[in-house]
Protein backbone atom coordinates (compact mmCIF):
# COMPACT_ATOMS: atom_id res chain seq x y z
CA UNK A 1 0.00 0.00 0.00
CA UNK A 2 2.67 2.46 0.76
CA UNK A 3 4.31 2.11 -2.86
CA UNK A 4 0.95 3.00 -4.19
CA UNK A 5 0.38 5.87 -2.08
CA UNK A 6 4.37 6.75 -3.16
CA UNK A 7 2.97 6.08 -7.01
CA UNK A 8 -0.32 8.42 -6.48
CA UNK A 9 1.99 11.27 -4.82
CA UNK A 10 4.54 11.30 -7.78
CA UNK A 11 1.42 11.11 -10.26
CA UNK A 12 -0.32 13.98 -8.88
CA UNK A 13 2.80 16.06 -8.43
CA UNK A 14 1.75 20.01 -8.00
CA UNK A 15 -1.04 19.62 -10.62
CA UNK A 16 -4.09 19.40 -8.02
CA UNK A 17 -4.38 23.18 -8.32
CA UNK A 18 -4.29 23.01 -11.86
CA UNK A 19 -6.98 20.56 -12.50
CA UNK A 20 -9.18 22.65 -9.53
CA UNK A 21 -9.14 25.64 -11.62
CA UNK A 22 -9.72 24.08 -15.19
CA UNK A 23 -12.22 21.30 -13.78
CA UNK A 24 -10.86 18.37 -15.71
CA UNK A 25 -8.52 15.61 -14.58
CA UNK A 26 -6.35 13.75 -16.94
CA UNK A 27 -7.90 10.78 -18.49
CA UNK A 28 -4.86 9.05 -19.28
CA UNK A 29 -3.69 9.44 -15.67
CA UNK A 30 -7.45 7.84 -14.34
CA UNK A 31 -7.40 5.23 -16.67
CA UNK A 32 -3.66 4.00 -15.12
CA UNK A 33 -4.82 4.00 -11.66
CA UNK A 34 -8.12 2.22 -13.19
CA UNK A 35 -6.10 -0.19 -15.06
CA UNK A 36 -3.66 -1.06 -12.05
CA UNK A 37 -7.38 -1.33 -9.79
CA UNK A 38 -6.27 1.31 -7.38
CA UNK A 39 -10.01 3.05 -7.73
CA UNK A 40 -11.30 -0.13 -6.65
CA UNK A 41 -8.75 -1.66 -4.49
CA UNK A 42 -11.29 -3.66 -2.68
CA UNK A 43 -11.97 -5.65 -5.40
CA UNK A 44 -10.82 -9.20 -5.07
CA UNK A 45 -7.81 -10.82 -6.61
CA UNK A 46 -9.50 -13.53 -8.79
CA UNK A 47 -11.80 -10.62 -9.98
CA UNK A 48 -8.34 -8.89 -11.38
CA UNK A 49 -8.67 -6.37 -8.02
CA UNK A 50 -5.93 -5.63 -4.99
CA UNK A 51 -7.73 -7.70 -3.05
CA UNK A 52 -7.18 -4.84 0.11
CA UNK A 53 -9.29 -4.95 3.24
CA UNK A 54 -11.42 -1.79 3.83
CA UNK A 55 -8.68 -0.16 6.28
CA UNK A 56 -5.83 -0.62 4.07
CA UNK A 57 -7.75 1.06 1.05
CA UNK A 58 -9.58 3.71 3.30
CA UNK A 59 -5.76 4.62 4.00
CA UNK A 60 -5.01 4.48 0.71
CA UNK A 61 -8.60 6.62 0.05
CA UNK A 62 -7.48 9.37 2.61
CA UNK A 63 -3.92 9.91 1.35
CA UNK A 64 -5.72 10.23 -2.38
CA UNK A 65 -8.35 12.98 -0.38
CA UNK A 66 -5.08 14.94 1.13
CA UNK A 67 -3.92 15.02 -2.74
CA UNK A 68 -6.97 15.73 -4.58
CA UNK A 69 -10.81 15.65 -3.75
CA UNK A 70 -11.52 15.48 -7.35
CA UNK A 71 -9.25 12.61 -7.62
CA UNK A 72 -10.65 10.66 -3.93
CA UNK A 73 -14.71 11.41 -5.55
CA UNK A 74 -13.73 9.58 -8.74
CA UNK A 75 -12.20 6.63 -6.97
CA UNK A 76 -15.68 6.76 -4.36
CA UNK A 77 -17.76 6.32 -8.02
CA UNK A 78 -15.85 3.51 -9.49
CA UNK A 79 -15.26 1.76 -5.99
CA UNK A 80 -18.88 2.29 -5.21
CA UNK A 81 -19.69 1.07 -8.82
CA UNK A 82 -17.47 -1.94 -7.84
CA UNK A 83 -19.62 -2.81 -4.81
CA UNK A 84 -22.59 -2.77 -6.36
CA UNK A 85 -21.83 -4.74 -9.06
CA UNK A 86 -20.29 -7.39 -6.22
CA UNK A 87 -23.33 -7.11 -4.03
CA UNK A 88 -26.20 -7.60 -7.00
CA UNK A 89 -24.37 -8.68 -9.59
CA UNK A 90 -24.65 -12.43 -10.21
CA UNK A 91 -21.21 -14.45 -10.41
CA UNK A 92 -21.07 -14.07 -14.16
CA UNK A 93 -21.98 -9.99 -13.90
CA UNK A 94 -19.84 -10.43 -10.94
CA UNK A 95 -16.56 -11.78 -13.13
CA UNK A 96 -17.32 -9.50 -16.11
CA UNK A 97 -17.52 -6.55 -14.65
CA UNK A 98 -15.47 -6.26 -11.59
CA UNK A 99 -12.72 -7.41 -14.33
CA UNK A 100 -13.36 -4.63 -16.50
CA UNK A 101 -13.64 -2.06 -13.61
CA UNK A 102 -9.73 -3.24 -12.87
CA UNK A 103 -8.48 -2.77 -16.32
CA UNK A 104 -8.78 0.78 -17.67
CA UNK A 105 -12.53 0.98 -17.33
CA UNK A 106 -13.98 4.08 -15.63
CA UNK A 107 -17.38 4.10 -13.85
CA UNK A 108 -19.95 5.71 -12.48
CA UNK A 109 -23.25 5.80 -10.10
CA UNK A 110 -26.38 7.41 -10.76
CA UNK A 111 -28.88 7.92 -7.74
CA UNK A 112 -30.44 11.09 -7.24
CA UNK A 113 -32.80 12.56 -9.98
CA UNK A 114 -34.24 16.45 -10.36
CA UNK A 115 -36.96 15.44 -7.58
CA UNK A 116 -35.79 12.66 -6.40
CA UNK A 117 -32.47 13.74 -4.41
CA UNK A 118 -32.74 12.25 -0.42
CA UNK A 119 -35.79 10.95 -0.75
CA UNK A 120 -34.36 8.40 -3.42
CA UNK A 121 -37.66 6.17 -3.27
CA UNK A 122 -39.14 8.76 -5.67
CA UNK A 123 -37.39 7.98 -8.44
CA UNK A 124 -39.03 7.32 -11.78
CA UNK A 125 -36.07 6.59 -13.97
CA UNK A 126 -37.60 3.30 -15.30
CA UNK A 127 -35.86 0.18 -16.63
CA UNK A 128 -38.77 -2.15 -18.43
CA UNK A 129 -38.47 -5.88 -19.86
CA UNK A 130 -38.88 -6.06 -23.88
CA UNK A 131 -37.79 -9.78 -24.68
CA UNK A 132 -34.19 -10.50 -24.35
CA UNK A 133 -33.65 -6.50 -23.28
CA UNK A 134 -34.66 -3.56 -21.41
CA UNK A 135 -35.36 -0.17 -22.50
CA UNK A 136 -34.07 2.10 -19.64
CA UNK A 137 -35.59 6.10 -19.63
CA UNK A 138 -34.77 8.20 -16.99
CA UNK A 139 -32.95 11.42 -16.19
CA UNK A 140 -30.11 11.28 -13.36
CA UNK A 141 -28.56 13.98 -12.07
CA UNK A 142 -25.01 15.24 -10.27
CA UNK A 143 -23.28 11.79 -11.38
CA UNK A 144 -19.98 12.01 -9.80
CA UNK A 145 -17.40 10.62 -12.64
CA UNK A 146 -19.95 10.62 -15.26
CA UNK A 147 -17.96 13.25 -17.69
CA UNK A 148 -15.32 10.34 -17.61
CA UNK A 149 -17.25 7.15 -17.23
CA UNK A 150 -17.30 4.46 -19.84
CA UNK A 151 -19.97 2.20 -17.42
CA UNK A 152 -23.11 4.31 -15.78
CA UNK A 153 -24.76 2.22 -13.16
CA UNK A 154 -28.33 3.45 -13.23
CA UNK A 155 -31.01 2.78 -10.29
CA UNK A 156 -34.31 2.69 -11.24
CA UNK A 157 -38.01 0.97 -11.15
CA UNK A 158 -38.09 -2.19 -12.25
CA UNK A 159 -41.32 -4.15 -12.25
CA UNK A 160 -42.82 -3.81 -8.40
CA UNK A 161 -39.01 -3.22 -7.33
CA UNK A 162 -36.27 -1.38 -8.46
CA UNK A 163 -32.79 -2.51 -10.12
CA UNK A 164 -29.52 -1.49 -11.30
CA UNK A 165 -28.82 -1.94 -14.66
CA UNK A 166 -25.23 -1.15 -16.22
CA UNK A 167 -25.31 1.35 -19.23
CA UNK A 168 -22.53 2.13 -21.65
CA UNK A 169 -21.85 5.45 -22.16
CA UNK A 170 -21.41 5.48 -25.50
CA UNK A 171 -24.90 3.14 -26.02
CA UNK A 172 -27.51 4.97 -28.69
CA UNK A 173 -29.78 7.67 -26.90
CA UNK A 174 -28.03 7.90 -24.02
CA UNK A 175 -26.86 11.82 -23.59
CA UNK A 176 -23.53 13.32 -20.68
CA UNK A 177 -23.77 16.75 -20.34
CA UNK A 178 -20.90 18.57 -17.36
CA UNK A 179 -22.31 20.55 -14.74
CA UNK A 180 -20.45 23.25 -15.63
CA UNK A 181 -18.69 24.92 -12.58
CA UNK A 182 -19.42 22.87 -9.72
CA UNK A 183 -18.86 24.64 -6.33
CA UNK A 184 -16.05 21.94 -5.01
CA UNK A 185 -14.52 19.12 -6.50
CA UNK A 186 -14.25 20.86 -9.70
CA UNK A 187 -12.66 18.47 -11.56
CA UNK A 188 -14.76 15.24 -10.47
CA UNK A 189 -16.47 15.02 -13.51
CA UNK A 190 -20.10 15.88 -12.58
CA UNK A 191 -22.90 15.25 -15.32
CA UNK A 192 -26.49 15.24 -15.75
CA UNK A 193 -27.04 11.53 -17.65
CA UNK A 194 -30.33 11.70 -20.01
CA UNK A 195 -31.34 8.19 -20.56
CA UNK A 196 -34.19 8.17 -24.10
CA UNK A 197 -35.61 5.00 -24.45
CA UNK A 198 -31.82 2.92 -24.32
CA UNK A 199 -32.12 -0.03 -25.00
CA UNK A 200 -29.66 -2.61 -23.23
CA UNK A 201 -29.25 -6.45 -23.22
CA UNK A 202 -31.23 -7.78 -20.05
CA UNK A 203 -28.02 -9.38 -18.54
CA UNK A 204 -26.97 -5.76 -17.80
CA UNK A 205 -29.59 -5.53 -15.48
CA UNK A 206 -28.27 -5.68 -11.72
CA UNK A 207 -29.91 -7.03 -8.81
CA UNK A 208 -34.01 -7.36 -10.73
CA UNK A 209 -36.42 -6.64 -8.14
CA UNK A 210 -34.98 -6.21 -5.50
CA UNK A 211 -36.17 -3.42 -3.13
CA UNK A 212 -35.06 0.33 -3.86
CA UNK A 213 -34.09 0.81 -0.21
CA UNK A 214 -31.80 -2.23 -0.32
CA UNK A 215 -30.27 -0.94 -3.38
CA UNK A 216 -29.64 2.11 -2.56
CA UNK A 217 -28.79 1.44 1.10
CA UNK A 218 -25.90 -1.44 0.16
CA UNK A 219 -24.46 1.01 -2.99
CA UNK A 220 -24.09 3.95 -0.50
CA UNK A 221 -22.71 2.04 2.09
CA UNK A 222 -19.52 2.01 0.15
CA UNK A 223 -19.70 5.84 -1.14
CA UNK A 224 -20.54 6.94 2.59
CA UNK A 225 -17.46 4.77 3.86
CA UNK A 226 -15.03 6.26 1.11
CA UNK A 227 -16.19 9.82 1.23
CA UNK A 228 -15.56 9.86 5.22
CA UNK A 229 -11.69 8.22 4.43
CA UNK A 230 -11.78 11.32 2.12
CA UNK A 231 -12.53 14.08 4.70
CA UNK A 232 -9.98 12.73 6.51
CA UNK A 233 -7.57 13.14 3.85
CA UNK A 234 -9.02 16.61 3.47
CA UNK A 235 -8.22 17.26 7.28
CA UNK A 236 -4.75 15.98 6.83
CA UNK A 237 -4.41 18.03 3.89
CA UNK A 238 -5.41 21.57 6.12
CA UNK A 239 -3.41 20.21 9.08
CA UNK A 240 -0.22 20.25 7.12
CA UNK A 241 -0.88 23.60 5.33
CA UNK A 242 -1.92 25.58 8.84
CA UNK A 243 0.20 24.33 10.81
CA UNK A 244 3.46 25.15 8.31
CA UNK A 245 1.96 28.42 7.59
CA UNK A 246 1.77 28.99 11.26
CA UNK A 247 5.28 27.85 12.43
CA UNK A 248 6.97 29.89 9.32
CA UNK A 249 4.83 32.97 8.96
CA UNK A 250 5.92 35.95 11.30
CA UNK A 251 3.38 38.38 12.98
CA UNK A 252 4.08 41.28 15.88
CA UNK A 253 7.81 39.86 16.56
CA UNK A 254 6.67 35.96 16.67
CA UNK A 255 5.38 32.62 14.46
CA UNK A 256 1.56 32.74 13.98
CA UNK A 257 1.47 29.41 16.05
CA UNK A 258 2.79 31.43 19.06
CA UNK A 259 -0.39 33.37 19.33
CA UNK A 260 -2.87 31.67 21.37
CA UNK A 261 -5.97 32.52 18.67
CA UNK A 262 -4.12 30.80 16.07
CA UNK A 263 -2.82 28.05 18.34
CA UNK A 264 -6.50 27.02 19.02
CA UNK A 265 -7.22 26.38 15.25
CA UNK A 266 -4.11 23.95 15.05
CA UNK A 267 -5.63 22.15 18.26
CA UNK A 268 -8.79 21.78 16.62
CA UNK A 269 -7.63 20.57 13.56
CA UNK A 270 -5.33 18.25 15.23
CA UNK A 271 -8.72 16.66 17.18
CA UNK A 272 -10.61 16.79 14.05
CA UNK A 273 -7.92 14.95 12.24
CA UNK A 274 -7.45 12.03 15.23
CA UNK A 275 -11.41 11.92 15.43
CA UNK A 276 -12.55 11.22 12.24
CA UNK A 277 -9.73 8.42 11.62
CA UNK A 278 -10.23 7.01 14.52
CA UNK A 279 -14.31 6.61 13.67
CA UNK A 280 -13.40 5.42 10.03
CA UNK A 281 -10.67 2.56 11.03
CA UNK A 282 -13.72 1.34 13.38
CA UNK A 283 -16.05 1.44 10.31
CA UNK A 284 -13.44 -0.30 8.09
CA UNK A 285 -12.57 -2.76 10.84
CA UNK A 286 -16.38 -3.70 11.05
CA UNK A 287 -16.86 -3.68 7.30
CA UNK A 288 -13.77 -6.47 7.12
CA UNK A 289 -15.18 -8.26 10.01
CA UNK A 290 -18.48 -8.30 8.37
CA UNK A 291 -20.49 -7.05 11.78
CA UNK A 292 -23.98 -5.72 11.60
CA UNK A 293 -22.45 -2.63 13.21
CA UNK A 294 -21.09 -2.22 9.80
CA UNK A 295 -23.58 -0.13 8.93
CA UNK A 296 -24.64 2.39 11.76
CA UNK A 297 -20.26 2.89 12.06
CA UNK A 298 -20.19 3.85 8.07
CA UNK A 299 -23.16 6.55 8.87
CA UNK A 300 -21.57 7.80 11.82
CA UNK A 301 -17.81 8.31 10.07
CA UNK A 302 -19.37 9.69 7.17
CA UNK A 303 -21.11 12.11 8.85
CA UNK A 304 -18.34 13.18 11.53
CA UNK A 305 -15.91 13.35 9.19
CA UNK A 306 -17.53 15.25 6.74
CA UNK A 307 -18.48 17.93 9.50
CA UNK A 308 -15.01 18.05 10.93
CA UNK A 309 -13.39 18.86 7.41
CA UNK A 310 -15.78 21.44 6.73
CA UNK A 311 -15.14 22.74 10.01
CA UNK A 312 -11.26 22.38 9.53
CA UNK A 313 -10.97 23.42 5.95
CA UNK A 314 -12.60 26.73 7.06
CA UNK A 315 -10.51 26.95 10.23
CA UNK A 316 -7.24 26.25 7.80
CA UNK A 317 -8.09 29.07 5.22
CA UNK A 318 -8.55 31.47 8.66
CA UNK A 319 -4.85 30.12 9.70
CA UNK A 320 -3.38 31.12 5.94
CA UNK A 321 -5.45 34.08 5.13
CA UNK A 322 -4.52 35.41 2.48
CA UNK A 323 -1.67 33.36 1.65
CA UNK A 324 -4.75 30.83 1.11
CA UNK A 325 -7.22 32.72 -0.36
CA UNK A 326 -7.10 31.79 -4.07
CA UNK A 327 -8.79 29.19 -6.37
CA UNK A 328 -5.95 26.18 -6.41
CA UNK A 329 -4.59 26.28 -3.27
CA UNK A 330 -4.79 23.23 -1.13
CA UNK A 331 -6.92 25.10 1.71
CA UNK A 332 -9.17 26.79 -0.57
CA UNK A 333 -9.99 23.75 -2.10
CA UNK A 334 -10.76 22.00 0.40
CA UNK A 335 -12.78 24.65 2.26
CA UNK A 336 -14.89 24.36 -1.17
CA UNK A 337 -14.54 20.35 -1.20
CA UNK A 338 -15.20 19.32 2.58
CA UNK A 339 -18.71 21.36 2.17
CA UNK A 340 -19.88 19.21 -0.30
CA UNK A 341 -19.02 16.41 1.77
CA UNK A 342 -21.70 17.37 4.31
CA UNK A 343 -24.24 17.30 1.56
CA UNK A 344 -23.08 14.22 -0.67
CA UNK A 345 -24.04 10.37 -0.15
CA UNK A 346 -26.69 11.88 3.04
CA UNK A 347 -26.80 15.40 4.12
CA UNK A 348 -25.84 16.23 7.13
CA UNK A 349 -29.58 16.16 7.83
CA UNK A 350 -30.25 12.89 6.44
CA UNK A 351 -27.53 11.41 8.46
CA UNK A 352 -28.55 13.17 11.76
CA UNK A 353 -32.39 11.39 10.97
CA UNK A 354 -30.98 8.38 10.46
CA UNK A 355 -28.48 8.13 13.63
CA UNK A 356 -32.09 9.43 15.66
CA UNK A 357 -33.80 6.42 14.74
CA UNK A 358 -30.81 4.11 15.55
CA UNK A 359 -31.34 5.69 18.71
CA UNK A 360 -35.17 5.15 19.09
CA UNK A 361 -34.80 1.40 17.80
CA UNK A 362 -31.95 1.03 20.12
CA UNK A 363 -34.03 2.53 23.16
CA UNK A 364 -37.13 -0.12 22.03
CA UNK A 365 -39.26 2.34 20.31
CA UNK A 366 -40.54 0.57 17.58
CA UNK A 367 -41.70 -2.66 20.09
CA UNK A 368 -44.44 -0.16 21.13
CA UNK A 369 -46.02 0.87 18.24
CA UNK B 1 -15.95 -16.83 5.11
CA UNK B 2 -16.49 -17.55 8.58
CA UNK B 3 -18.00 -21.09 9.41
CA UNK B 4 -21.95 -21.03 10.17
CA UNK B 5 -23.65 -22.27 13.20
CA UNK B 6 -25.01 -25.57 12.41
CA UNK B 7 -28.37 -24.29 11.63
CA UNK B 8 -31.98 -25.98 10.98
CA UNK B 9 -35.06 -23.94 10.54
CA UNK B 10 -35.84 -24.00 15.16
CA UNK B 11 -32.53 -22.91 15.19
CA UNK B 12 -32.04 -20.16 12.88
CA UNK B 13 -35.56 -18.95 13.78
CA UNK B 14 -34.38 -18.68 17.77
CA UNK B 15 -31.48 -16.64 16.54
CA UNK B 16 -32.73 -14.03 14.71
CA UNK B 17 -35.40 -13.52 17.44
CA UNK B 18 -32.68 -13.15 20.02
CA UNK B 19 -31.19 -10.74 17.44
CA UNK B 20 -33.84 -8.60 17.05
CA UNK B 21 -34.55 -8.59 20.67
CA UNK B 22 -31.10 -7.10 21.12
CA UNK B 23 -31.24 -5.34 18.58
CA UNK B 24 -34.88 -3.43 19.57
CA UNK B 25 -35.35 -4.14 23.16
CA UNK B 26 -38.61 -5.67 22.37
CA UNK B 27 -40.65 -8.93 21.97
CA UNK B 28 -41.10 -10.51 18.62
CA UNK B 29 -42.80 -13.41 17.31
CA UNK B 30 -41.85 -15.82 14.25
CA UNK B 31 -44.86 -13.95 12.30
CA UNK B 32 -45.07 -10.56 13.22
CA UNK B 33 -44.56 -7.83 10.41
CA UNK B 34 -41.09 -6.16 10.87
CA UNK B 35 -42.43 -3.44 8.52
CA UNK B 36 -45.87 -3.15 9.47
CA UNK B 37 -45.26 -3.31 13.22
CA UNK B 38 -42.24 -2.38 13.73
CA UNK B 39 -41.64 0.45 11.46
CA UNK B 40 -38.40 -1.95 9.77
CA UNK B 41 -36.14 0.95 7.86
CA UNK B 42 -33.83 0.20 5.17
CA UNK B 43 -30.92 0.83 7.19
CA UNK B 44 -31.60 -1.92 9.77
CA UNK B 45 -32.85 -4.30 6.84
CA UNK B 46 -28.99 -4.17 5.77
CA UNK B 47 -27.87 -4.56 9.64
CA UNK B 48 -30.39 -7.51 9.28
CA UNK B 49 -28.62 -8.41 6.06
CA UNK B 50 -25.04 -8.52 7.18
CA UNK B 51 -26.17 -10.12 10.58
CA UNK B 52 -27.71 -13.06 8.60
CA UNK B 53 -24.60 -13.43 6.00
CA UNK B 54 -22.19 -13.65 8.36
CA UNK B 55 -23.73 -15.89 11.24
CA UNK B 56 -25.22 -17.81 8.58
CA UNK B 57 -22.27 -17.76 5.85
CA UNK B 58 -24.55 -16.77 3.27
CA UNK B 59 -24.47 -14.55 0.45
CA UNK B 60 -27.66 -12.44 -0.23
CA UNK B 61 -27.28 -11.42 -4.18
CA UNK B 62 -28.92 -8.92 -5.61
CA UNK B 63 -32.44 -10.32 -6.69
CA UNK B 64 -32.74 -11.61 -3.23
CA UNK B 65 -32.99 -8.32 -1.07
CA UNK B 66 -36.51 -8.79 -1.95
CA UNK B 67 -39.15 -7.32 1.06
CA UNK B 68 -40.56 -10.19 1.08
CA UNK B 69 -37.75 -11.92 2.16
CA UNK B 70 -37.27 -9.69 5.12
CA UNK B 71 -41.05 -8.86 6.08
CA UNK B 72 -40.95 -11.55 9.64
CA UNK B 73 -38.32 -13.88 11.33
CA UNK B 74 -40.25 -16.60 9.26
CA UNK B 75 -39.27 -15.25 5.57
CA UNK B 76 -35.78 -14.71 6.65
CA UNK B 77 -35.39 -18.38 7.92
CA UNK B 78 -36.95 -19.69 4.82
CA UNK B 79 -34.54 -17.56 3.04
CA UNK B 80 -31.16 -18.71 5.15
CA UNK B 81 -32.61 -22.49 4.26
CA UNK B 82 -33.30 -21.75 0.34
CA UNK B 83 -29.02 -20.12 0.52
CA UNK B 84 -27.69 -22.56 2.36
CA UNK B 85 -29.37 -25.68 0.25
CA UNK B 86 -27.85 -23.71 -2.68
CA UNK B 87 -24.23 -23.90 -1.41
CA UNK B 88 -24.61 -27.15 -0.55
CA UNK B 89 -25.96 -28.21 -3.96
Amino acid sequence: MREQAELLTDLVGDRAGEWDRSGLLPVELLRKLGADGLLCAEVPVEHGGQGWTSLDNGAFTAHAGSLCSSLRSVMTSQGMAAWTVQRLGDAEQRDHYLRRLTSGALAAVGFSEPQAGSDLAAMTTSIRVEGDSVLVDGRKVWVTAAYYADLLVVFGRYGDGGAAVVVPADAPDVRVERIADPMGCRAAGHATIVLDSVRLPAANVLGAGAAIPFLVSSSLAYGRKSVAWGCVGILRACLDAAARHATTRHQFGRPLAEHQLVAGHLADLVAAEQVATRLCEHASRCWDSGSPDVVIATLLAKHESAQRAAAGASAAVQVLASAGARDGHAVSRAYRDAKLMEIIEGSNEMCRLLLAEHAVRVAGGWGVR
Amino acid sequence: MSMSMTATPDTIELELLGFLKNKTKAQWTADRDLFADGGLSSLFAMELVVHLEQRFGITIAGSDLQLKNFRTVTSMVELVVKLQRGIGA
